[in-house]
């Protein structure tokens, strides 16, 4: 069976009839993280949209492999700590079920708990699993949440802005686990603007650069990590 | 395996190969939606026809048996037939209706004020039973519109539905079936200008449109006019038999799917992109929660009065939220308060001879004033 999971070929995504991002070629593959990086507004959540299938192409064809004989592809979703409205009323526990309620008819989990309970222990969070999610820490609410996205064992993990809101050694923790289970096996696909921490878990990177003229769409560029923190240290001496 | 697919659309080869139907039972939705859509069709699609099932059966019978939610004179006409089935119950002093009407009995021994008492709980019983329906689905209701931040609609919809009825009202028709039209044509709108980003005037502006039109409709019908507004303030709050029959069951079903559905609303308001990677569609979701919302608002709006929902909607709800840690026993704690407010309401309406929805209302933010003072002291 191949490595890879999804491949898009010159597509293009957008709404409504307006090209929002152009891209030649893009393949997700096991075992691999795929870093998608660009400035505010230049399409990145529309191309994962796009790449996960929640958003059909304008051109071009996008194939999603089948993760193992006769399964469908599962596509995971780590929201961002800072996205979660704390006024609900809701332990840590509750908050790690998101993910697998949603693929359970009608959100009822049952003896699934216990999955969410094994990766928060994996994590060293079940100590937490009581306590009410708005009184963690933003990297304990970022581990918990990817704790349940983990436990849904998604074939791809789609991670949306990870690291935003974290000190520094949340951070090196969080990537740390990260690599941890793309070493395992797991794809993923991590949106940030912050391109020393796609630099640490990427092997490759989608960086969006937006059209000059506007109503253009924005293309992107596969580079490597390295290519990408060249370019970002020769762009900081020019401002320099 | 492929090699080659169509221009547009996603495919997945997996699911291609075995055709239209996936394994577990995920369907490929036309167009070409990838292979992650598990359970949503068929959940999403149950829960829908049994909300209109329920819908349909409840305005069915209501409207077969004549009562239609007139509720203002046909509560009077309601207090009337229930006092003369009673007889001689309803000469007791104490038996008379909750609020307006009420009499305080001379002096009586402690035996005669329990039996006036039994005699009150039996003489409103379906009043009773169909404001506890309306409490504990309304606390489970209230719970996720105070969370979903959509407390303007749930205020909204009693405007809209009052339209409808005002519509019943002057064609002479049943009130019920025009509040339902409207107040569907309403949900329509509501969820289809919140899927298109529409600004913040839609919901208020349909506030301000129900409590005009509604009025302008029936302008210079003066028993209308007098009907209308007692929809509004609910003082006179009488329930028949065969209108209870119909709303209770519906009411507790309704608030009994709300609260199965927790993680749903849960999942839909803190990840819906999770939602949407899973195969669920949020839009769908959100207009059935307004459905439910919109059946519990028109039942006990066209039974109670629109007092009585507002006040359980809002005010159990807002009260035990500060002391719960989990959905669900926000929505146990919430419908058990509901229930006291309506003890404490009766109680109330009774001795104090005010009106119950009022009693109900104002008894309950009492206890939420003191509940989030407590809480605020607590830190």
């Amino acid at each position: 069976m191949s490595d890879s999971l999804i491949e898009v070929t010159d597509a293009v995504f957008g709404y409504g009839g307006r090209a929002v991002v152009r891209i030649e070629r893009l393949v997700v593959s096991r075992g691999q993280c795929l870093g998608i990086f660009g400035p505010n507004g230049s399409g990145k959540t529309t191309l994962v949209r796009g790449i996960t299938g929640l958003l059909s192409p304008m051109a071009g064809q996008v194939i999603h492999q089948p993760a193992e004989t006769g399964s469908s592809l599962r596509i995971g979703y780590l929201p961002q700590h800072r996205n979660i409205e704390l006024h609900w009323p809701m332990t840590a526990l509750d908050a790690a079920s998101l993910a697998i309620s949603a693929r359970k008819l009608f959100g009822w989990i049952g003896s699934r708990t216990q999955d969410v309970l094994k990766m928060m222990r994996r994590l060293e969070l079940e100590h937490l699993a009581s306590r009410p999610f708005a009184a963690l820490s933003g990297g304990q609410q970022q581990r918990v949440l990817l704790s349940g996205a983990l436990a849904g064992s998604p074939t791809i993990l789609v991670l949306d802005e990870p690291t935003e809101g974290l000190d520094v050694r949340s951070t090196q923790e969080l990537l740390d686990l990260l690599r941890e289970f793309i070493r395992e096996g797991m794809a993923m696909m991590i949106i940030s603007h912050e391109a020393d921490d796609l630099v640490q878990v990427s092997r490759e990177i989608a960086w969006l650069h937006p059209a000059p003229q506007q109503g253009e769409p924005s293309t992107v560029e596969i580079v490597s990590p390295e290519a990408l923190g060249e370019a970002i240290l020769q762009a900081a001496r020019r401002v320099g | 395996m492929t090699t080659r697919e169509g221009r547009r659309g996603i495919r997945s080869r997996g699911q291609r190969d075995r055709g239209t139907k996936g394994q577990n039972g995920e369907a490929r939705a036309a167009g070409g939606w990838p292979v992650t859509r598990v359970f949503n069709p068929c959940e999403a699609r149950i829960a829908f026809a049994a909300t209109l099932v329920l819908l349909f059966f409840s305005v069915l019978s209501l409207t077969a048996r004549g009562q239609a939610s007139k509720p203002a004179d046909q509560v009077d006409q309601a207090t009337q037939d229930v006092l003369k089935e009673l007889g001689p119950a309803a000469t007791q002093p104490a038996a008379a209706p909750a609020g307006a009407t009420a009499q305080t009995p001379p002096e009586q021994t402690d035996e005669e004020t329990t039996v006036s008492w039994r005699q009150l709980i039996v003489l409103f019983g379906w009043m009773l039973a169909t404001a506890g329906a309306v409490g504990v689905a309304g606390a489970i209701l209230g719970l996720f519109v105070l969370l979903r931040r959509e407390a303007l609609v749930a205020l909204a919809i009693p405007q809209v539905v009052a339209i409808g009825a005002a519509i019943g009202m002057r064609l002479g028709w049943p009130t019920l079936p025009p509040a339902l039209g409207v107040a569907l044509v309403a949900l329509i709108y509501f969820a289809l200008s919140k899927r298109w980003g529409a600004g913040n005037w839609v919901v208020p502006s349909f506030y301000v449109a129900g409590l005009c039109l509604s009025f302008l409709i029936i302008a210079n019908h003066g028993q209308d006019v007098e009907d209308l507004q007692r929809l509004f303030t609910g003082v006179d709050v009488a329930v028949k038999p065969d209108v209870a029959a119909v709303a209770v069951p519906v009411l507790l079903i309704v608030g009994v799917v709300c609260a199965l559905l927790w993680r749903r609303w849960l999942l839909l308001a803190q990840a819906p992109a999770a939602a949407e990677l899973a195969g669920l569609r949020p839009a769908r979701w959100d207009t059935l929660f307004l459905l439910l919302l919109t059946i519990v608002i028109l039942l006990g709006t066209s039974s109670l009065g629109v007092v009585m929902v507002l006040s359980m909607l809002f005010l159990p709800a807002a009260t035990v939220l500060p002391w719960v840690r989990r959905i669900p026993a926000a929505m146990i704690g919430g419908a058990v308060l509901s229930l006291v407010f309506l003890a404490i309401g009766f109680y109330l309406s009774n001795t104090m001879r005010w009106p119950m929805s009022q009693s109900v209302g104002g008894a309950g933010f009492v206890i939420l004033a003191v509940s989030q003072l407590a809480a605020q002291l607590r830190g």
